[in-house]
């Protein structure tokens, strides 16, 4: 055989191979999350574990604060150097799907999801019947108060309507003390308009209503009068009231010291409250959101999280992203029967929503603090996800912080959270 | 000769006018016509459509848009006012007390007040959220020391953007203070000679002498003030995210809210194309006035 018919066929065979050789060769994927440091490296270990039988696969793990988190997304998601996988709030999901940033799940990873998580749950991770995230955490909103401060105000109960609400929040506030009854949230989005909105639901109104802002009706206007009359007789107090999405600020610190009786928030809060308080966490306990005149029984809003892939991303990284994500979320990633990511979940307080995590972590979520979340759950709302979602959030804060600050008469601030929603939610859709 | 010498400058300057031209004019030409369409930043300047002065009408008009456009403006143009007015006069004090050089520790001095600048926001930030706290933070504490009640700083809606002023002017009066000592040594001392045997008196020397050899000292610390202040977007982040009530929200930091968290590149750009208008009116407005002083 001549050197140069030796030479074609080497070469014929490197080009046969070449395709092999490249599949052969690692994928780094990359996950964008919003997480601490401490959850963060729970997250890590979880890779570690799943590059064990997936030597190819290097996952890395990048965490931004959550105020960041959209932002990153949107200037880094365009691109097939972004992120591969992001933790995303429900939310944002329909303008990422209709900007394409995102890439569906492939049919085996949907009928997974379909199959083994609510249907509540599946919808708010889908965007026009596609499915375009593997769900993961639920949470859901509850009245947090202090027993402590209820017993020296001698209220034997948490309250159960607006007027026992009223009431109990008169007994607790205490001016000399600077101890307010009820903490309201101001200066983040979610945390404003979340307790609003949960108290709405109770009181048997929505925030949109088959695609239409419905905050122009009675019992959207009662809650605004709820806010009005809370703000006016003192027992809330907005200068107690700033936070962010990182629980830090005057609102946490007032409530972990003892200066704030009660207060409506989401399970994710658990971690905050016990690295605040300590001991004294032993002190909190959970009810159902009060109901109102128009109300029927208590409800509150709840929301999703999902992990989402890059669009952008490469061929290779998207597949080993949902594989990744497949394992991650399933029974066989935890232990005793739970995923990896509800393992993560649980360590933060946080609901996972995969039926069979419930299941698993069943003794847990029966903890004093958790399971009056669990209650809560089966009458909960989720919040409405809509194009458009986000800004009509980010609207309706400010026109409550106005009406907090006596801005605007509860009146006014009903009219103008209407007419901004309409609006928003118009162009949006456009 | 001079055809020769006018190709050999435009050879020579070639380089430098590309590179601005690519970096600087086209980002701004580029910016100018998205205020022109209706463009989503995650999609392609293909898909953008033409709405003529609709993104203009929107941040002008009486929606959520407008009205929140609007607030950011006009706290913008108050944060500018009062961090100019503030820093511009502390630093001709702050330049008059280090520059004189018999004094004890006007070199320490001189590196404290400078000190500040080059400390990163983020760190001036954590301190200055905690200084502001409500209830356990210094300042207040302070206060209650000399029978003055908590004040709620960054809490309330009239407080807030006047303690990042504060926290602004904390951290810049340093580096203007350095300009306004760089222009005290222009001065010649003979001037100050020749008063004080005439029997002007301090007072006299600083207003005859010091501040008008300063004009132009000040009007370049003026100039990059309002540049700095116009373009403050680092503390509204970090501390306040422009709350409560929108109250310190200002331009730079909602011009990032709509055209990056939403996507809404038109109205992000007809926003950034208004912030580089007013700021092309305030400076060319502040060197017209400077310029008529002059040849009066």
């Amino acid at each position: 055989m001549s050197l140069a018919r030796i030479s074609k066929l080497a070469l014929a065979a490197a080009l046969v191979a070449l395709p092999a050789t490249g599949w052969a060769q690692s994928v780094n994927i990359s996950y964008l999350t919003h997480w601490s440091p401490e959850t963060v490296a729970l997250l890590e270990a979880a890779a570690k574990d799943f590059s064990t039988t997936h030597p190819n696969v290097a996952v890395t793990v990048r965490a931004v604060p959550f105020g960041d988190l959209l932002t990153t997304l949107r200037s880094q998601g365009g691109s097939s150097d972004g992120p591969t996988i992001g933790g995303i709030y429900d939310l944002w999901l329909p303008e990422l799907a209709r900007d394409k940033l995102v890439a569906p799940a492939p049919d085996a990873v949907a009928n997974e999801v379909k199959s083994a998580w609510p249907a509540g749950v599946v919808s708010a991770a889908s965007v026009g019947g596609t499915l375009y995230g593997i769900p993961n955490e639920i949470d859901v909103y509850a009245l947090n108060y202090n027993k402590e401060l209820f017993k020296k105000a001698g209220i034997a109960a948490p309250p159960k309507t607006w007027a026992e609400f009223k009431d109990a929040a008169a007994k607790l506030t205490d001016k000399d003390k600077g101890q307010q009854g009820f903490g309201m949230i101001n200066s983040w989005a979610a945390g404003v308009v979340h307790p609003f909105a949960s108290l709405l639901v109770s009181n048997g109104g929505n925030l949109v209503k088959d695609g239409k802002p419905a905050l122009d009706s009675p019992q959207a206007g009662e809650t605004f009068a709820l806010y009005e009359d809370l703000i006016k007789s003192g027992v809330s107090n907005p200068a107690m009231a700033t936070a962010d999405a990182n629980t830090t600020g005057p609102f946490l610190d007032n409530f972990v010291s003892g200066k704030t009786g009660m207060i409506i928030m989401a399970n994710w809060w658990e971690s905050a409250l016990k690295t605040g308080m300590g001991d004294k966490f032993s002190q909190v306990a959970t009810a159902p959101i009060p109901v109102g005149p128009s109300g029927d029984k208590p409800h509150s809003i709840s929301y999703s999280w999902m992990t989402v892939v890059n669009a952008k991303a490469g061929e290779a990284e998207q597949k080993a992203a949902w594989e990744f994500l497949a394992w991650l979320n399933s029974p066989k990633s935890g232990k005793n029967g739970a995923s990896a990511m509800s393992d993560i979940l649980m360590s933060m307080g946080i609901l996972p929503s995969r039926t069979s995590d419930i299941e698993a972590h069943k003794d847990k979520l029966g903890s004093e603090f958790l399971s009056g979340y669990v209650s809560v759950l089966a009458d909960a709302r989720p919040f409405p996800v809509v194009l458009g979602g986000q800004e009509f959030s980010e609207s309706l804060q400010q026109t409550l912080e106005a009406l907090q600050y006596g801005q605007v008469s509860a009146k006014d601030a009903q009219a103008n959270a209407q007419a901004d929603a309409t609006s928003i939610l118009e162009r949006a859709a456009k | 000769m001079a055809k020769a010498f006018r190709a050999s400058a435009g050879i020579m300057l070639a380089p430098a006018v590309t590179l601005i031209g690519v970096f600087v004019l086209l980002p701004m030409l580029l910016t100018i016509w998205l205020s022109f369409q209706d463009w989503s930043t995650q999609t392609p300047f293909s898909e953008a459509s033409f709405v003529g002065l609709g993104n203009f009408h929107e941040i002008f008009g009486p929606t959520s848009v407008g009205r929140d456009f609007k607030t950011a403006l006009l706290n913008t143009a108050i944060y500018t006012a009062l961090s100019v007015v503030l820093i511009l006069p502390l630093s001709v004090v702050f330049g008059l007390l280090v520059y004189q050089r018999e004094v004890a520790g006007g070199t320490a001095l001189r590196t404290v007040l400078f000190s500040t600048y080059m400390v990163p926001m983020i760190a001036v930030a954590l301190v200055w959220s905690k200084l502001y706290a409500p209830s356990e933070g210094p300042l207040n504490q302070l206060l209650g020391l000399v029978g003055i009640g908590p004040q709620p700083w960054l809490s309330s809606p009239r407080s807030a953007l006047i303690s990042i002023v504060l926290l602004n002017v904390w951290q810049q009066v340093g580096y203007f203070t350095v300009l306004a000592i760089a222009g005290l040594t222009q001065i010649p001392g003979s001037l100050y000679e020749a008063a004080t045997l005439d029997g002007a008196n301090g007072r006299e020397q600083f207003r005859f002498i010091t501040l008008p050899l300063l004009r132009r000292t000040l009007l370049f610390s003026a100039v990059i003030a309002i540049i700095n202040a116009v373009q403050v977007f680092e503390p509204v982040a970090l501390i306040t995210q422009g709350g409560p009530v929108g109250s310190s929200n200002v331009l730079t930091y909602h011009i990032r809210r709509v055209g990056i968290e939403r996507a809404q590149g038109g109205l992000g750009s007809a926003m950034a194309v208004m912030l580089m208008l007013s700021l092309i009116v305030c400076v060319s407005a502040l060197f017209a006035f400077v310029n008529r002083k002059d040849s009066e």
